[in-house]
């Protein structure tokens, strides 16, 4: 034997094995999308209205991807619960991600009221390090590492974004440009490790009273 | 089956528990250690068994008294959920215990 055997590395393999599917990366980049499509969307609808109206949207993915999991992934790679560790841990990244959230909405509204003049790229900043500090502290703490690379992504879209609109005249913000390609390149991500699991954990032989 | 080592040393190596200690079994347990629950296909997607060599690990690993199998219902078809006993708990426990105070002193 060449190697440790790490419970540690056991475990973290057991819980990437049961979540590495990619439907969560499709879960992700279309909720980013939103960025991209609502900026057309508001001069019809109003600001309010062009995001809300995906909400019904994520809620039906949600469900679907739900679905996926439990028709088609479930019955190729198994079922598994995980211990109380990890469930502390998934409950430490519910409420770090619903403070940061918070504190992000409570500065986002002062800087709204307070700077109304304050320079777009400052306001792309400001949303990119938000974006940059929700999904390092994700791929930390569930140790879903992609969420590093889609954060600096995301982090990236709206000062890139700002760029385009006033260097090169591209329209609402370089919105649809940037977050397209983001959530693009997520989705993408996603649907190609999602195709690889089903080629590559074709469903099991069991016996026939095995379900 | 050999007798008791002659070197007194060695005795902890003799008192191994050797359900567990088969490397199929291990794996099992070794999953089983880090996890609350799992079915079939989870533990053969990660140990890369095949049912029926799973089956008999993991009969064996019941009849010690390590796992407990429980029958739930998936539809109309049963569906097995596997998971480690208090017992089997502190055996792997007792086991890893033992092997390291057996393999730590050796050299490389």
């Amino acid at each position: 034997m060449s190697e440790r055997i790490s419970l540690k590395q056991a475990e973290r393999r057991a819980f990437t094995a049961a979540f590495e599917d990619g439907l969560s990366d499709v879960f992700i980049g279309c909720v980013v999308s939103m960025f991209a499509i609502a900026p057309h969307l508001s001069t019809r609808l109003g600001d309010f209205w062009s995001s809300a109206v995906f909400l019904p949207v994520w809620a039906a993915l949600y469900v679907i991807i739900r679905m996926v999991r439990k028709h088609v992934v479930a019955p190729r790679i198994g079922r598994v619960t995980f211990g109380a560790a990890r469930k502390a841990k998934l409950m430490r990244f519910n409420i770090v991600m619903l403070v940061v959230n918070v504190i992000a909405l409570v500065l986002g509204a002062f800087v709204a009221v307070k700077f109304r003049s304050v320079s777009g790229l400052v306001t792309a900043s400001l949303f990119g390090l938000i974006c940059l500090t929700l999904a390092s502290l994700g791929a930390y703490l569930l140790g879903f590492r992609r969420l590093y690379l889609y954060g600096l992504m995301l982090a990236a879209s709206p000062l890139v974004g700002e760029w385009l609109w006033t260097h090169k005249g591209a329209s609402h913000h370089g919105f649809p440009i940037t977050f397209g390609i983001t959530s693009g390149v997520i989705i993408l991500t996603g649907l190609v490790i999602f195709l690889r699991l089903l080629r590559h954990s074709p469903l099991p032989s069991l016996p026939s009273e095995e379900a | 089956m050999a007798g008791p080592p002659k070197d007194p040393h060695l005795h902890p190596l003799a008192d191994i528990d050797r359900v567990i200690h088969a490397s199929p079994r291990l794996m099992v347990l070794t999953y089983l250690y880090v996890v609350e629950s799992a079915d079939y296909v989870f533990l053969m997607r990660m140990t890369g068994m095949t049912w029926g060599n799973l089956s008999t690990h993991l009969g064996k690993l019941e009849e010690a008294g390590y796992i407990a199998m429980e029958k739930q219902f998936r539809g109309k078809k049963p569906h097995t959920i596997i998971h480690l006993t208090k017992e089997g708990r502190a055996a792997f426990r007792e086991y890893k215990r033992s092997m390291q105070r057996v393999l730590d002193d050796l050299p490389d």
